[in-house]
């Protein structure tokens, strides 16, 4: 580990430590670590999450996260297949007030790294309804993100074809969103959900560093610049008393209209140990269809024959499958006292099979929250 | 712009008329919630594990978005 990790480390553990001394505050405090393998592309991301109360209705979210990727892969700005590191950094807020049965929020998120930068403002409303049976909730947003070819090594920046028309040292990409949901108690131990996403992308949703494969020889992918992307998505939890078991099974379809449709059904199941720790296990499954441009071959790549040219294998049909395991303890199971005595320790394991240009990944995570009040 | 927007009024309306004829479901009384205000039943996963597993697919699969917001720097077009 280098230096500047070590001293964010020690610092973070010093900060949790000093709130279970003399913490007077509501709130949480999480620290949690990633570590993520895969081929070709290794990426290491620490992150630090706070939630507080402010005054007697409001209640502030906030983060901080770094994202260090290391890869080979071309369309990440590897040159020559070398492998690179660059860092991604990224801080966010969110405020929820809470008038009677209504809770208004607004957040925001900003993201930056040597290529790519992103800003996000959004708001949500929900309101609690019949004895708070039920819940609905509404919200929206806007994205602002600029994509350039500045990669990590240091290379001269070239420029980046925006549009059709149009070629910059820099690319915008603006993103509507808009969403609804429903939650509704369906007895004394089922609950169930569903929601509705959209969003409208207007800009660059190209690769700068990818290529497309063409009889003629390799030419620059271009995507289209506009993309409606919609989801609905349920969510249905059962909980077995006799064996404190929840059961949750959740349902999302997709489509877009680069003709990309996903369907990805979940089941995790959640088995309470005992009443300080619980295990959990996840499969998911995904499968989705190939946008209507994507080929893994074209004849031309001359724009005027083929307009559209891409090699992202996310535009691609495939299937994959996802295993996790999950593991979560409270301090009182080792014998702590006072506050780290509700202080959660958390260890995530998956395994991921993806598209086979990718590779399987595995991801291990560990969490350490800790709950403070003043 | 104004067709999606069209499509958005139309979902709404519906949510709207499906939610106005949940007031005749079951209703579960607040003391009977105990087992509904389980970790495992209202929500398991920690903002931090939730934003990365989004962040992952969103890197590594076509479906991206569908939670209530796009973009947020993923970088990885």
């Amino acid at each position: 580990m280098t230096t500047a990790p070590k001293v964010a480390l020690i610092s973070v553990v010093g900060v949790l430590a000093a709130l279970a001394g003399t913490a007077h505050a509501d709130g949480s405090l999480s620290m949690r670590g990633v570590y993520y393998k895969e081929r070709a592309t290794r990426v290491v991301q620490p992150m630090l999450d706070g939630m507080f109360d402010v005054g007697t209705r409001g209640t502030l979210a906030a983060h901080l996260l770094v994202d260090a990727i290391t890869s080979a892969s071309a369309s990440s700005g590897a040159d020559n297949s070398k492998p690179f590191t660059e860092k991604r950094y990224e801080g966010g807020a969110a405020y929820t007030h809470e008038l009677s049965n209504l809770r208004l929020g607004a957040e925001g998120k900003y993201s930056t790294e040597s290529d790519y930068t992103s800003i996000y403002a959004g708001v949500r409303a929900e309101a609690d309804l019949f004895q708070k049976n039920t819940t609905i909730g509404a919200g929206g947003g806007y994205a602002h993100d600029k994509a350039s070819a500045g990669s990590a090594q240091g290379l001269a920046q070239p420029m980046v074809q925006c549009s059709p028309t149009k070629t910059a040292n820099e690319c915008p990409l603006d993103s509507y969103s808009a969403f609804g949901s429903l939650t509704q108690i369906l007895g004394k131990n089922v609950v169930g959900s569903v929601s509705y996403d959209f969003s409208k992308l207007d800009g660059y949703q190209s690769n700068p560093y990818r290529t497309a494969i063409t009889d003629t020889g390799e030419v620059a992918e271009r995507n289209p610049t506009e993309r409606t992307r919609q989801a609905v998505a349920g969510t249905l939890r059962v909980f077995v008393p006799q064996t404190q078991t929840a059961f949750i099974g959740a349902y999302r379809y997709y489509w877009d209209d680069w003709a990309v449709h996903a369907h990805t059904p979940e089941l995790r199941i959640v088995q309470q140990v005992s009443y300080v720790a619980d295990a959990s296990f996840r499969y998911r499954y995904y499968h989705q269809d190939g946008a209507f441009f994507y080929q893994d071959r074209y004849a031309t790549g001359d724009v005027t024959m083929q307009r559209y040219v891409t090699d992202d294998v996310k535009l691609d049909s495939f299937t994959g499958h996802t295993f996790e395991a999950k593991l979560g303890v409270f301090g009182e199971a080792f014998g702590a006292g006072g506050r780290w005595a509700g202080a959660r320790f958390e260890g995530i394991l998956e395994y991921v099979l993806q598209h086979p240009r990718f590779g399987n990944a595995i991801i291990g995570q560990f969490a350490l929250t800790v709950p403070f009040d003043y | 712009m104004v067709r999606p927007l069209v499509r958005i009024v139309r979902h709404g309306l519906l949510l709207a008329l499906v939610v106005s004829s949940l007031g005749g479901c079951v209703v579960v009384k607040a003391h009977e919630r105990g087992n509904l205000a389980k970790r495992s039943m209202t929500n398991d996963k920690d903002a931090g594990e939730a934003r990365f597993n989004q962040h992952m697919t969103g890197s590594r699969e076509g479906a991206d978005g569908g939670t209530g917001q796009p973009g947020g720097g993923c970088g990885c077009n």
